[in-house]
């Protein structure tokens, strides 16, 4: 095998792929693993077992002596005393549920009181027939290994085929001379093992290294999001190593053992006789190629038709991943015009920076006015957020709305029917009252701070089109007082003045009427909001300002914004504060790095494809000698020649192109279904230069190991071939 | 009328200081309709002289003409084009296509030139051949003499100015043998054929009406035989 370096090249690669998969896979288990370990230790403690109340001195005694304790702690579970509670931590997790109610009944404490960290102990495979929560972490993982090892098998298996394939014929005379197919098997295997060694050792290296880069840019990605998250630090551990090496051992060892066992079975005639060359057992037809390019055409698909076997792996391989990367590619482009229609661009001129303002209420906020006279600020708005209820009757809803059915759609979770009409939803969005006063004025009417603001405008809510709502009133306008209720308690109510029905919505970030339709959204000034606010209560725990800077600000100018807010905040209350630009970079950067670990796996899928397709190429001098001598035996010309192999090459890169489009689009069309975007403007932003560029790079390999075949075949000697029968 | 002629026809193997020379001055001409068998034990150069004849292999020295063609001048797309109308091969292991029917092989050197084939010319190969329930069937399917035949037909489709066959019979048991030498007549008498046999075995030999023989790559006997076709 060693001295056949094309068919040995493409057994590394195999090998190579395989092992940093599976190295990848078990180092990121590993480290998902210990990862889940230390959030639960850090969120339930690293007990292993407890005991409820305080034993006495003496039975703590007991406990604290017991052989296989390690550590007992006592502490308090909640407020109260008779809440104390003993941990136990052993030597070794294998003895808790063995050991727990020993010590129980030593200490003298009842069953009962005993309880079981379950979920850590399952993390150590320590199941108890009494937790019946479904523990899926290992399940899952044998899942996923499995079916990486058996989807390697068939894909490499066909690899170590085509090498040992071409072992044939010295097979065929070991045989003849007294070798068994035991022996035979053994040297095959032997042989592939002496290949595969270096490329599984540099795999699992580079799978290590790869599940360290991954974990980093986890980190990176969802500690942005979730800035609480405990952070998890790349481990290793000796025994994943060794069970990692096992997996591709044994993922190797089968996909080298199956062929092996095929060729040991061979009788020494068959061995001997075997020209390998490409039959087919019953006729075929490609009409296609035939029609496109007459008899090369013919003569490739046939050719094709015969290698069926040899090509699977590169067939199924280059399908699956020329889907995945444009499947991956179309997602993330419709979810970018997606964030960036109804999130980026709908809230571009609203705010720059966002500041919550934590567990503090908007009416004792002092610094609003100091933020608002900043000279970097063109607009802040200090607002709260806050629920009540209120009911809309039947004389109250609006023609357009009633024509729609009124409330015949909404959901009882939403809406409950009362005597008086139909209990709603009501969003109250407080705003500090120079705020409101600007937005009395941006809406049309006399500045005051002595009533709200209805936003008046429902979606109809028969059309699911949610990127193309359409708006109507919600209620007639002839009401000048709104009665606003404690959700809970509806019968605290309190009236309001109303200033105005508005369709237009106070320029905040918040978007109302997009779960719950029927929602009615109040605008209040703060000044207002102390009257109601005993009876209404339900304000939310923290206050936020939405700061409008100028146009066109740069990065640095937000930054420079955002650090003087902080200064005038940081006295009196605790903030946290984003940043437009800065957030969009962040979810380009998330988003180019889901892309680039996506994209690598498609191209690791790639590669093996290409590497079966290399394989069978380079051996085209072997196995398909015979075949164009004949060809050019009955008068096929060299350019003739040439252009079969070009339009074989033509079929092999093509078909993955050609299956893997029509699942794609209809995916493609059913996310365009589902996500309302049209197709022109999808067309418009089609991520069409990766995937031209993944497709290029893939029919540049494949036209590569072509024309190495093509290179290889047309220096055979014609004589040579047709005097050389046996091909032996 | 003059088919071929070789004149000075010399091919000699390997690196210069290992040259192993197969054909010395090879002097021969054969006329139109002739069937001439070439004999000689292993080595002694009929194969090699075939396919100079063929255009598969080149002659070191010397002029091959056939049929007004002068071999040596063919660039590779000329001589692949000349082995498609101009010699039929016939060889020992067949050499049919085996991923197309045995149809398609017999029609393969017209439909390489895009021609359609003259059915009823086809049927009568065919079918004095006795292949004409296997045309549909992939030459894997068929015995050794079914496949020779198919060969045989494939050879004559193009009427070409040569039939060059190297040892055909030699893969087959006597049956066969005899019948594809009868077909071989046959082909001969019908179709006014040239055909060159090459073969070792006498018996083969006897049937043509001019026999040539072979020694270290030189012909040391050209007989001919007075026998009715």
């Amino acid at each position: 095998m060693r001295n056949r370096h094309s068919t040995g090249l493409s057994v590394i690669i195999a090998a190579f792929i395989s092992a940093l998969l599976l190295s990848l896979l078990c180092g990121m288990f590993y480290n998902m693993w210990k990862y889940e370990i230390e959030r639960i230790i850090l969120e339930e403690g690293g007990w292993q077992s407890r005991i409820a109340g305080l034993p006495n001195q003496e039975a703590m005694e007991s406990i604290k002596n017991f052989a296989t304790i390690k550590d007992v702690v006592v502490h308090e579970a909640g407020t109260q005393e008779e809440t104390m509670v003993v941990d136990l931590y052993f030597y070794h997790m294998g003895n808790v549920l063995e050991d727990t109610p020993k010590i129980a009944r030593l200490a003298g404490i009842s069953e009962e009181d005993l309880t079981y960290h379950y979920e850590l102990l399952a993390m150590y495979l320590i199941r108890d027939s009494r937790d019946k929560a479904p523990r899926l972490v290992f399940p899952l993982f044998l899942l996923i290994m499995t079916m990486a090892s058996v989807s390697l098998v068939v894909i490499i298996h066909n690899a170590f085929a085509l090498t040992m394939n071409e072992r044939i014929h010295h097979l065929g005379i070991l045989s003849s001379i007294g070798a068994t197919p035991r022996q035979i098997r053994a040297c095959l295997m032997k042989e592939s093992a002496s290949l595969c060694v270096l490329p599984v050792m540099a795999g699992n290296l580079l799978g290590i290294l790869l599940s360290m880069i991954l974990l980093h840019m986890i980190n990176a990605l969802l500690g942005s999001q979730f800035p609480q998250r405990h952070e998890s630090v790349f481990g290793y551990h000796p025994l994943v190593l060794s069970g990692t090496i096992l997996v591709t051992v044994v993922t190797i060892g089968i996909s080298a053992w199956l062929p092996a066992r095929k060729l040991s079975r061979l009788t020494p005639l068959e061995a001997i006789k075997n020209t390998e060359e490409l039959h087919l057992k019953r006729r075929k037809h490609s009409p296609i190629l035939t029609c496109f390019f007459g008899m090369e055409g013919k003569l490739a698909g046939n050719g094709l038709k015969a290698q069926k076997k040899a090509l699977r792996t590169s067939s199924w391989s280059l399908s699956l991943s020329f889907m995945a990367f444009t499947l991956m590619y179309c997602f993330f482009t419709l979810s970018e015009i997606s964030t960036r229609e109804t999130y980026f661009e709908k809230y571009q001129n609203l705010w720059d920076i966002m500041v919550t303002i934590k567990d503090k209420d908007i009416d004792s906020f002092q610094e609003a006015q100091a933020i608002q006279e900043l000279s970097q600020v063109l607009r802040a708005i200090v607002y709260q957020k806050a629920w009540a209820k209120r009911i809309v009757t039947e004389e109250e809803i609006s023609e357009e709305m009633k024509e729609l059915g009124g409330f015949a759609h909404a959901s009882l979770k939403d809406v409950q029917k009362t005597p008086e009409g139909w209990m709603v939803n009501v969003p109250v969005i407080i705003m500090d009252d120079c705020s409101f006063l600007a937005y009395c004025e941006e809406i049309g009417i006399p500045p005051s701070l002595d009533g709200a603001v209805i936003q008046n405008r429902i979606r109809d809510v028969t059309n699911p089109d949610f990127r193309h709502p359409r708006y109507m009133p919600y209620i007639k306008t002839d009401n000048k007082v709104s009665i606003l209720r404690q959700p809970g308690r509806e019968a605290e109510a309190s009236k309001l003045p109303v200033l105005a029905y508005t369709e237009k919505a106070p320029a905040l970030r918040e978007e109302y009427g997009t779960l719950d339709y029927y929602e009615l959204v109040h605008i209040l000034p703060v000044s207002l909001w102390k009257e109601i606010k005993e009876k209404i209560g339900h304000g939310e725990k923290d206050t936020f300002i939405c700061v409008l800077a100028g146009e066109n600000a740069s990065r640095e100018e937000l930054n420079s914004l955002q650090e003087s807010i902080r200064r005038i905040t940081a006295n009196t209350c605790t903030t946290k504060s984003e940043n437009r630009i800065e957030e969009y970079e962040l979810n380009q950067k998330q988003i180019y790095g889901m892309k680039m670990i996506l994209g690598g796996f498609c191209m690791l899928l790639a590669i093996i494809g290409i590497g079966n397709i290399f394989s069978n190429t380079l051996g085209f001098v072997r196995q398909r000698r015979r075949e164009v001598a004949r060809y050019l035996s009955v008068g096929l010309t060299p350019k003739g020649l040439c252009r079969m192999f070009c339009i074989e090459g033509l079929a092999v890169a093509g078909r993955p192109v050609l299956l893997s489009l029509p699942p794609a689009a209809a995916a493609i069309g059913y996310m365009l279904k589902i996500s309302y975007l049209d197709v022109g403007e999808f067309l418009a932003e089609a991520p069409l230069p990766p995937i031209l560029a993944f497709t290029a790079a893939v029919w540049g390999a494949v036209a590569l190991a072509y024309y190495l075949g093509w290179r290889s075949v047309r220096k055979i000697s014609l004589a040579e071939v047709l005097k050389d029968d046996t091909m032996i | 009328m003059e088919i071929l002629k070789c004149e000075g026809v010399c091919k000699i193997y390997g690196s210069p200081g290992n040259e192993v020379t197969a054909l010395r001055d090879i002097d021969l001409s054969v006329d139109a309709g002739e069937f001439v068998a070439v004999m000689g034990a292993s080595g002694s150069g009929k194969s090699t002289l075939l396919h100079i004849l063929g255009t598969v292999d080149k002659a070191t020295k010397g002029t091959v003409m056939v049929d007004g063609t002068n071999l040596s001048s063919l660039n590779p797309t000329q001589a692949a084009i000349f082995r498609r109308r101009k010699v039929g091969l016939v060889y020992q292991f067949y050499n049919l296509i085996p991923t197309l029917t045995v149809r398609e092989n017999i029609l393969m050197p017209l439909t390489l030139d895009k021609k359609k084939p003259n059915k009823e010319y086809f049927e009568e190969i065919v079918g004095s051949l006795g292949i004409t329930d296997k045309l549909d069937t992939l030459p894997g399917r068929l015995s050794g003499g079914q496949q020779q035949r198919a060969a045989i037909a494939r050879s004559l489709i193009y009427r070409p100015a040569l039939l060059l066959a190297d040892e055909p019979t030699g893969n087959l048991d006597q049956k066969n043998s005899r019948e594809i030498l009868d077909l071989l007549k046959l082909s001969c008498r019908s179709f006014r054929q040239t055909i060159i046999l090459i073969t070792h075995d006498e018996k083969a030999a006897l049937e043509a009406e001019r026999i040539i023989t072979l020694e270290d790559g030189r012909i040391i006997s050209d007989e001919k035989r007075r026998q009715s076709l």
